[in-house]
């Protein structure tokens, strides 16, 4: 696992929590919410932009090309899409949705990362068994 | 842009818990296909009974995502479809690959009831037909 995987776990982690934690206060999302899942797309973008200077400089994943870009992609609209779904009705079930981005953002990650590295990734088999 | 008209006909079942429900359902349509799209491009040959369930399971999380979002007793009862065409899928699978792990032998989204996705895709189908239970006014209004 890499550093970006790391900072994804915490971002989205942080961002699961303080969402979740909306919910079960019973408010809808608010700008801390959305800024939260605002901040895991950034850190995405930040894995993009990182891929691709790495993929030009010393060669793309070890596993699929186009497996690795389409997760990366999907993992990018994830948040997008979240957004735009929980604010057509902003009761304290969409900061549920918004909490659901982190974790499918992780789990992301740890997939694009397995991809990236191959088999001999440290803690891949782990990965493998949990997700 | 909802009209009044929009308004009183929406779903219940696209609001409040639902949200998430949807939500849920709306990133399994998108994982089940993206992996089936790619299993079937790459790699079609090597196990085209499970690429084609994947496939089958794609359409279904799609079907449900759709027709739990729309109002009427039309997607009513084609979500109630969906939603028990996943349950007895994803038992039916999970069952098959349990007892003979070379009935399959690539992973689709129902393998072992869904281990590989933390058993969201057994929890799901349950908690869908309880939305439907919970929200049967649905399937008279007009």
């Amino acid at each position: 696992m890499d550093g970006y995987f790391y900072a994804v776990l915490i971002v989205g982690l942080l961002s699961t929590v303080v969402c979740v934690a909306g919910g079960i206060r019973g408010i809808g999302p608010n700008d801390i919410t959305i800024l939260s899942v605002a901040a895991v797309e950034l850190t995405l973008l930040v894995y993009l932009a990182g891929s691709i200077i790495s993929a030009i400089g010393a060669g793309g994943p070890s596993g699929p090309a186009w497996e690795f870009w389409g997760y990366l992609v999907t993992a990018l609209v994830i948040p997008l899409a979240a957004v735009y779904w929980s604010l057509m009705e902003r009761s304290r079930w969409s900061n549920f949705v918004l909490g659901s981005v982190g974790l499918i953002a992780l789990v992301m990650t740890a997939r694009m990362n397995q991809i990236w590295y191959g088999p001999q990734l440290e803690g891949a088999a782990l990965a493998a068994w949990i997700f | 842009m909802a009209t009044t008209e929009e308004e009183t006909l929406k779903s219940s079942r696209s609001s409040g818990p639902g949200r998430l429900i949807i939500a849920v359902y709306a990133v399994f349509a998108l994982a089940a296909t993206a992996r089936a799209g790619f299993q079937i491009a790459t790699k079609f040959s090597e196990a085209p009974v499970a690429y084609s369930l994947s496939a089958f399971a794609a359409v279904v999380y799609i079907l449900a995502a759709v027709s739990l979002a729309k109002a009427g007793p039309r997607w009513f009862w084609t979500s109630v479809l969906a939603v028990s065409v996943e349950m007895v899928g994803v038992l039916t699978v999970g069952a098959v690959t349990l007892a003979s792990s070379a009935a399959l032998p690539d992973d689709t989204v129902w393998s072992a009831f869904g281990r590989g996705y933390g058993f969201v895709p057994l929890v799901l189908p349950i908690v869908g037909l309880w939305w439907l239970y919970y929200n049967r006014s649905d399937r008279e209004r007009r």
